[in-house]
């Protein structure tokens, strides 16, 4: 039946990406028996929540979800509270206390705001996993300013070898950016060239760029105590943040402007092709000389 | 989930098809639900509202051009129930296979005497601006439905890349209405780029434009070159202003979610992010620096 859950992931990468909580929902419904492989194989945006406990904001996904509670990784308590949610264990923890307070201070150094999160769990293998969640939102206040939303999810496994650990790391960032363009906030400066014939028209519209890009990597790192998982998680996601930026930025301000210009072609097409005509003559006539 | 809800889910997930992909999405949907008899019956309306909407282009037959699926192409249902299209470019009619994408059992059709001349005129010279700015573009132009002395230009340019995991469609549709003198329109940009991936651009452009009593009062053929002049312009401005848009989605929104470097310009010192204290509790409770 891996056939069907291909065919859900295949359909996922497909349909928009602004519609996936929607989606994945409705898929859900028509499979139920595969909601554990769908909710583990497809990205749905972090969502946000406030520890009871400290007041402090973190990040909900399906790594730090038992039922339906999801745990906090400032207090370690389920929110609805659960007697018997899984927990990592008293080392694990320690660790994941430190992961989250320097992942915290990554957050602030390269998005200067929004929520981080990180999670541990312990492998069959000895070894151990974890997620590093970040999202920042911009809220517009007012219509046509421009809204976005940046959530990055690093998933690694690790096994110590000796003095060495190996890192698997998948990293999957989600952006979403929306413009909203109305006659209101270009009225004064398309007043001062109207269309020439003294009509003029009235425009409004929405430009949305919405997506998520996945990437993977595997790397040996020196450890000499348990912290050095930290900082090397630490290098590897920050190195895998930064490729993935320039990444987006080619893709959404690059790659979907060109495909829009080779639809439509602001410069006369007929011209260019009579100018090419032309040249073609002239080259034939000197030619001939 | 019941068979109804499954259907309806099915449908809702064609309708979300980007551009060139209805046939993967229909195959991936088929594979899901695994009962053709009732996907099949049931699916049908969706794939037509696909189709119409997104101005699905057919090899009209008979003819060496492509015309415009849509719902101003479609003609009133036979007696016999059957629904026709009409390709007004050749005057001719015929049956639409919703699933295949084909066109059959071509027909004549009359076109009307009286809004005939301007009609032909608008299509003349979309047809000159088709060929001036866009790629792979197909264009109808209609006689509207609606009422008279009212055309429906829309225009539709496709460019399908699967090899390299993208897809793109322009859809452009201008009611010009020479009762109240005003052309209404609308732009539809979509692109896909899905190579390990799924980006989608979305864009939305609703316009509106009183005509100049100067241009109304023209011959049709004279009026409708410059009907097409303010369209050519105003959708040229239109993709310019999409750089803008982009521009500052790239320098304010994008930026402000994320820095490229921190404000140090320098990668972190993940030594010191970790912190003497806690790396060195840490460091204890393994006992590896027990000693020192």
């Amino acid at each position: 039946m891996g056939d069907l859950v291909d065919s859900m992931l295949d359909l996922m990468r497909r349909l928009p990406p602004t519609r996936t909580e929607e989606n994945v929902t409705a898929l859900i419904g028509i499979c139920p028996e595969y909601a554990d492989d769908l909710l583990g194989s497809v990205d749905q945006p972090l969502k946000l929540r406030t520890d009871r406990a400290t007041g402090k904001e973190y990040l909900a996904c399906d790594y730090n979800r038992d039922g339906e509670s999801y745990r906090s990784p400032w207090s370690n308590e389920y929110d609805p509270p659960l007697d018997d949610g899984t927990i990592p264990t008293p080392k694990l923890r320690k660790l994941e206390i430190a992961a989250n307070e320097a992942f915290d201070t990554y957050r602030e150094m390269y998005f200067e705001g929004g929520a981080s999160s990180v999670y541990l769990w312990d492998l069959d293998d000895g070894g151990f996993a974890g997620v590093v969640l970040l999202k920042k939102t911009m809220t517009p206040t007012t219509i046509h300013e421009p809204s976005g939303s940046w959530d990055s999810i690093h998933v690694f496994e690790t096994a110590e070898r000796g003095r060495q650990a190996h890192y698997k790391l998948t990293s999957t960032v989600m952006l979403q950016l929306v413009t909203r363009k109305g006659s209101d906030s270009e009225a004064e400066e398309k007043a001062g060239n109207g269309s020439g014939n003294g009509s003029k028209w009235k425009h409004e519209g929405e430009v949305s760029l919405s997506g998520s890009m996945t990437r993977q990597t595997e790397q040996d790192w020196p450890i000499l105590d348990s912290s050095s998982h930290i900082t090397n998680t630490g290098r590897m996601i920050e190195d895998m943040e930064i490729k993935m930026r320039n990444l987006l930025q080619e893709v959404y301000f690059g790659k979907t402007r060109d495909i829009v210009y080779d639809l439509r072609s602001v410069d006369d097409l007929e011209k260019a092709r009579r100018q090419i005509e032309l040249q073609k003559e002239l080259v034939g006539k000197l030619g001939k000389r | 989930m019941n068979a109804t809800e499954r259907i309806e889910a099915a449908c809702s997930f064609l309708l979300q098809s980007p551009p060139g992909e209805i046939n993967d999405v229909l195959n991936d949907v088929r594979n899901i639900i695994s009962d053709d008899d009732s996907l099949h019956e049931g699916v049908l309306p969706a794939l037509k509202e696909y189709n119409l909407s997104q101005f699905m282009t057919v090899d009209v037959p008979g003819t060496d051009h492509q015309s415009i699926v849509s719902e101003a192409a479609r003609v009133a249902a036979t007696q016999e129930g059957q629904e026709r299209f009409i390709d007004p470019r050749s005057k001719t009619s015929f049956l639409f296979d919703h699933l295949s994408l084909e066109a059959s059992d071509s027909q004549p059709e009359e076109p009307d005497a009286d809004s005939e001349p301007f009609r032909s005129a608008l299509e003349k010279a979309t047809l000159t601006y088709l060929a001036a700015h866009f790629h792979d573009g197909v264009t109808s132009v209609f006689s509207s439905k609606e009422g008279t002395n009212q055309f429906v230009i829309q225009v539709v340019a496709n460019k399908y890349n699967p090899a390299n995991y993208w897809a793109g469609r322009w859809r452009s549709s201008y009611t010009i209405d020479l009762n109240e003198n005003m052309v209404r329109g609308q732009v539809l940009v979509n692109v896909h780029y899905y190579e390990q991936g799924n980006v989608q651009l979305s864009t939305t452009h609703t316009i509106s434009l009183s005509l100049p009593a100067a241009i109304v009062t023209s011959s049709p053929s004279s009026s409708a070159s410059k009907i097409l002049a303010l369209i050519e312009n105003e959708e040229g401005k239109y993709q310019e202003s999409l750089n803008d848009t982009y521009q500052e989605m790239g320098e304010k929104t994008f930026k402000g979610l994320r820095r490229a470097l921190p404000l140090t310009r320098q990668k972190l010192d993940w030594d010191k992010v970790l912190g003497y204290k806690l790396g060195a509790e840490l460091a204890s409770s393994k006992g590896m620096f027990g000693g020192s």
